[in-house]
């Protein structure tokens, strides 16, 4: 500094330029580089004339403050937060790609963040709107395999009589009625319930009463309750309609109440009716092992969960002993109602929590060394206002209005992307979900978003201005570059921190399509392709027998069959993948057992002879049905899945063996053929066991049924011909779905690919994020190190040298982001591992991939100042300063 | 009505002459009064006496010992020279026959 010392400060100058109103700047600024030489110098002293030159522009400064260009009052220079506020715009528009860039960053990771958490909140996170909700429980009869299964009716009853924990109890059925109203058909979302199971969950009808003891009787048990959203939608939210009958699957029901508005049924998402129970223990299907019904129990008060499970369990143990061929396996197993009503859901929305909140806190970091870069040009300016008197408190103040106009402007964007994302989510997120209805914008989550990253921002913003001031007005004034030191860590901490997140979403994301593309790339056991189907269901008292319900199914699959473009068409009772769990155990005249209830389950698929063609399920062994099976006199014969023939008969042919399902009174079948396994739960599922049966050899008849059509071209141009021609044999059928099988395939694996869909976005703008952290950490290492590369040019230094120079810093910091964020995807595995198939939560893959990626992004973020350093003129740099 | 500081400036402009600017006015200031005011003090006050029409201001050519900046050269108008002389006349007639240690001009 020593050849510069008798030269006016360089700073002070600058401050002068910078600040000094226009009017005066030139002269004032003029007149006191003139007088420094000519007077101050000499009498003053190098040092003196320089504390001089300083004190003279700071007064000129105070006195002649840079005016804005809409004027201020005078003399109102910054005095109140409203000025600050005014300022605070001012500097923004100033740097308006630096508003905007944090703006959108900020507004990015706030709304997703909002987004999901509105999601997860009612879902997952808050509790049931219930009565002392922790008190529900929904009780299950263990099976053989350490799983869980379904009561039946006498177990419930059983269990409920004997147990002194319970308050009180209910079982729960499905129930799928059709409601006729204005010579409209429409099938609904219900439940067939104990006459006690509002009470138990602890919620009330809003209008009417409540299921009465004496409705829950096989006699009497016609009375339904509507939810508010059915009667609003088909009764006109008519107060009269309580109390009177409405046609309920062709029969007069009696409505007892509505439910209130916001009343959300977790056991049956959706649900839109309910009717009462009405069981007792002489009912055929009220049996002990007819295992339809769940149970729920709310708990005594100040009764533990571990006694109440206890008590049942000794219960279990006795009805085991009393009836040892009606249970599988002894003891109960009670799950809390909220975590049962979330178990599917809960994976991914775990994971999607995760990822937002990686998401918001890369976004938080990006601003934050944004706010901390810009912070650094800004020493200066930071040093004049302490110097002016500003204290700590003050720049704090000035810092905070500048975030608080950052998170309004990012606030607004973040608003928009929330409610976009909200509403995707909703539209995209299976209708089974529970207390979907209850989502909405969540202004405490987005709040708490905002405030957590604007607070970040600032207090990263904050720390050159409080260093500035204790370093004091002098030595930041003098060169803030002494500072380079603490400036490079806290970026490097920065960069690395970016590069860290942005790994562990890109492993995520990396998993997650993995997983996905396994899961497509499983075979199902049958051909996606070419398939259309509708689903129908009949009602009421035009179907009274096998006849009327036989010879509807007879011109529905003729009327497919006659669809233009249809190949072939056959009926069948379920659809793969179409999520129906209808299952029987199957037993062996062969192979007899002690138990009957240890026999293994089956999806029964009763089926028109042709459906096996149809779908393109391979035949093994034996033949298919023919037209003479399908006769109401003909001979039972049945096709079994390999894995159900392997499981009962190891390796023997099937062909020929004797089977029947569920009770012991049914017949036997004969097995004529064995067919493929089919997925039937799902693809990520293994291949279930099925048993196919003529529809007319089954011992009831279905009143909904899937249509199959194979057609020559694409399926979905025939579903629209398709839907008029089932409706052909009877207009008041129902279609309860109308979709092609890949349509049907889709929705079963929706939810893996929403979470994968919404982690690819979170990762790309990671990747991009950390990409552009590094860039302005490289960018900025040229700039400053400019002297230095142009010194080593000078001395000889080639480009490869100079470019090895920048690569090595890009290097260290995208190496050190590597390593940490594949520590904590590493420790992190057990989040994301309940949502992955066929793929481990460390797969070397998908770290090689993330690693190869990273790679990339580090080397295309690294060329622009790479190339910057290339052109540092050496002489340029050398001569100036 | 000139205030006292701004009659002080007013007459620094006219002692410094022709092509009076910054660093001389300020000079006489300095040696006349014997006070050291800030610079922009002096600028504030040039600065409300051009205002009041007192003074006419142009811009001089820009010279490297000020950095390559311009002066602002000061002359004072005809109204200026008329009201100092009212100003000094009121101060002349309100110390006429004082004996505070001055001799009379």
């Amino acid at each position: 500094m020593s050849s510069s010392a008798s030269a006016p400060p360089r700073w002070a100058i600058a401050v002068g330029e910078a600040l000094i109103d226009r009017r005066v700047r030139e002269p004032v600024l003029g007149d006191l580089i003139e007088a420094f030489h000519a007077e101050r110098l000499p009498g003053l002293g190098a040092s003196g004339a320089r504390r001089w030159f300083w004190l003279q522009v700071l007064i000129a400064v105070v006195r002649f403050p840079v005016r804005p260009s809409f004027s201020l009052p005078e003399g109102a220079f910054m005095t109140g937060f409203l000025d600050d506020l005014t300022g605070a715009m001012r500097t923004m528009r100033r740097a308006p790609t630096f508003t905007l860039l944090c703006a959108v960053t900020l507004g990015l990771g706030i709304g997703a963040a909002t987004a999901i958490f509105s999601v997860a909140d009612p879902v997952i996170i808050r509790p049931l709107p219930y009565e002392s909700p922790d008190r529900v429980y929904v009780v299950w009869q263990n099976d053989p395999d350490a799983g869980r299964d379904n009561l039946g009716f006498l177990t419930f009853a059983d269990l409920t009589a004997g147990s002194t924990s319970f308050q009180s109890t209910a079982a729960v059925g499905t129930w799928g009625p059709v409601l006729t109203r204005d010579g409209r058909a429409e099938q609904l979302n219900g439940l067939r319930v104990s006459w006690t199971y509002f009470r138990t969950l602890g919620v009330r009808p809003a209008l009417g009463g409540d299921f009465a003891h004496d409705d829950d009787a096989p006699s009497r048990n016609s009375v339904v309750i509507l939810s508010h959203a059915l009667w609003r939608s088909r009764f006109g939210g008519d107060s009269a309609v309580v109390g009177g009958f409405t046609t309920i699957n062709g029969v007069q029901m009696r409505v007892a109440g509505v439910m209130p508005a916001d009343y959300d049924d977790v056991l049956a998402p959706g649900a839109q009716i309910w009717r009462v129970l009405g069981y007792d223990g002489t009912l055929p299907y009220a049996c002990r092992d007819c295992q339809h019904l769940r149970m729920i129990a709310r708990l005594k008060a100040g009764v533990a969960e571990s006694s109440a499970l206890q008590e049942a369990n000794g219960i279990s143990a006795r009805l085991v002993h009393d009836y040892p061929k009606s249970y599988p396996a002894a003891g109960f197993q009670m799950v809390g109602l909220q975590d049962e009503a979330t178990r599917t859901v809960r994976p991914a929305l775990g994971v999607l929590l995760a990822g937002v909140a990686l998401l918001l806190l890369i976004a938080t970091v990006n601003v934050s060394s944004l706010q901390f870069a810009r912070a650094l040009q800004r020493d200066e300016e930071f040093a004049v206002r302490a110097a002016l008197g500003a204290g700590g408190g003050r720049l704090v103040r000035l810092l905070l209005a500048e975030g608080l106009v950052l998170a309004l402007a990012a606030g607004v964007v973040a608003l928009g992307i929330a409610q976009l994302g909200l509403d995707v989510l909703i539209s995209r997120l299976p209708s089974s979900i529970p207390r979907l209805a209850a989502v909405h914008l969540d202004p405490r989550a987005f709040g708490l978003a905002a405030l957590v990253t604007i607070v970040a921002g600032t207090a990263v913003g904050l720390t050159p201005a409080w260093h500035a001031r204790r370093r004091g007005l002098a030595f930041s004034l003098r060169g803030s570059r002494r500072v380079t030191g603490a400036r490079h860590r806290v970026r490097g901490v920065l960069v690395v921190s970016e590069v860290a997140v942005a790994v562990v979403l890109l492993a995520g994301a990396g998993l997650l399509a993995r997983s996905f593309l396994t899961l497509l790339a499983v075979n199902p056991g049958f051909e996606v392709a070419r398939v259309a189907t509708a689903q129908v269901q009949v009602s009421g008292p035009r179907y009274p027998d096998s006849t009327s319900v036989f010879a509807w199914q007879d011109r529905l699959l003729a009327a497919a069959e006659g669809v233009p473009g249809a190949q072939s068409a056959a009926l069948v009772s379920q659809l793969p993948l179409g999520g129906n769990m209808d299952g029987y155990g199957v037993q062996a005249l062969d192979k007899p057992l002690d138990n009957p209830e240890l026999a293994p389950s089956a999806d029964r698929y009763t089926v028109s002879t042709g459906f096996l063609k149809t779908m393109g399920v391979p035949l093994l062994e034996g033949r298919d049905f023919e037209a003479a099976d399908n006769a109401v006199a003909a001979a039972p014969v049945a096709i079994v899945s390999q894995a159900l023939a392997r499981r009962i008969w190891g390796g023997e042919s099937p062909i020929g063996k004797r089977v029947h399902a569920g009770e012991t009174t049914r017949p036997w079948y004969t097995v004529v053929g064995m067919a493929g396994d089919v997925h039937h739960r799902g693809l990520d599922n293994a291949e279930t066991m099925q048993l196919y049966a003529p529809t007319r050899r089954w011992f009831f008849q279905d009143q909904q049924v899937d249509v199959v059509v194979r057609t020559a071209g694409d399926p979905a141009r025939i579903l629209p011909a398709l839907r008029r021609a089932v409706l052909e044999p009877d207009p008041q059928a129902v279609v309860t779905r109308l979709a092609t099988m890949a349509d049907v395939r889709a929705q079963s694996t929706a939810q893996r690919s929403l979470v994968l869909t919404l982690f690819a976005v979170f990762a790309t703008v990671a990747l991009l994020l950390a990409a552009a952290g590094l860039f302005g950490a490289l960018a900025g290492v040229v700039v400053e190190r400019r002297r230095e590369i142009g010194l080593r040019s000078a001395l000889g230094a080639t480009p490869r040298d100079i470019v090895e120079m920048v690569a090595r810093q890009g290097l260290v910091l995208t190496g050190g982001g590597v390593v940490m964020g594949l520590i904590t995807t590493l420790a992190g595995a057990g989040i994301i591992r309940a949502m992955l198939f066929g793929v481990g939560p460390r797969d070397f893959m998908t770290i090689v991939g993330v690693a190869f990626v990273i790679g990339f992004a580090a080397v295309a973020a690294s060329v622009v100042p790479a190339w910057r350093a290339l052109r540092v003129d050496p002489i340029a740099t050398l001569r100036a300063d | 009505m000139l205030g006292e500081f701004e009659q002080l400036v007013l007459m620094a402009v006219m002692q410094a002459g022709e092509g009076a600017y910054g660093i001389p006015i300020h000079a006489e200031l300095r040696h006349r009064t014997g006070r050291d005011p800030s610079l922009a003090s002096v600028y504030k006050t040039l600065e409300r006496l051009e205002h009041k029409g007192f003074l006419a201001v142009r811009l001089g050519p820009p010279t490297p010992e000020r950095g390559g900046r311009r002066k602002q050269i000061y002359t004072v108008t005809n109204a200026g020279k008329k009201e100092l002389r009212g100003a000094l006349a009121a101060i002349r007639r309100m110390a006429a026959g004082l004996d505070v240690g001055l001799e009379p001009s």
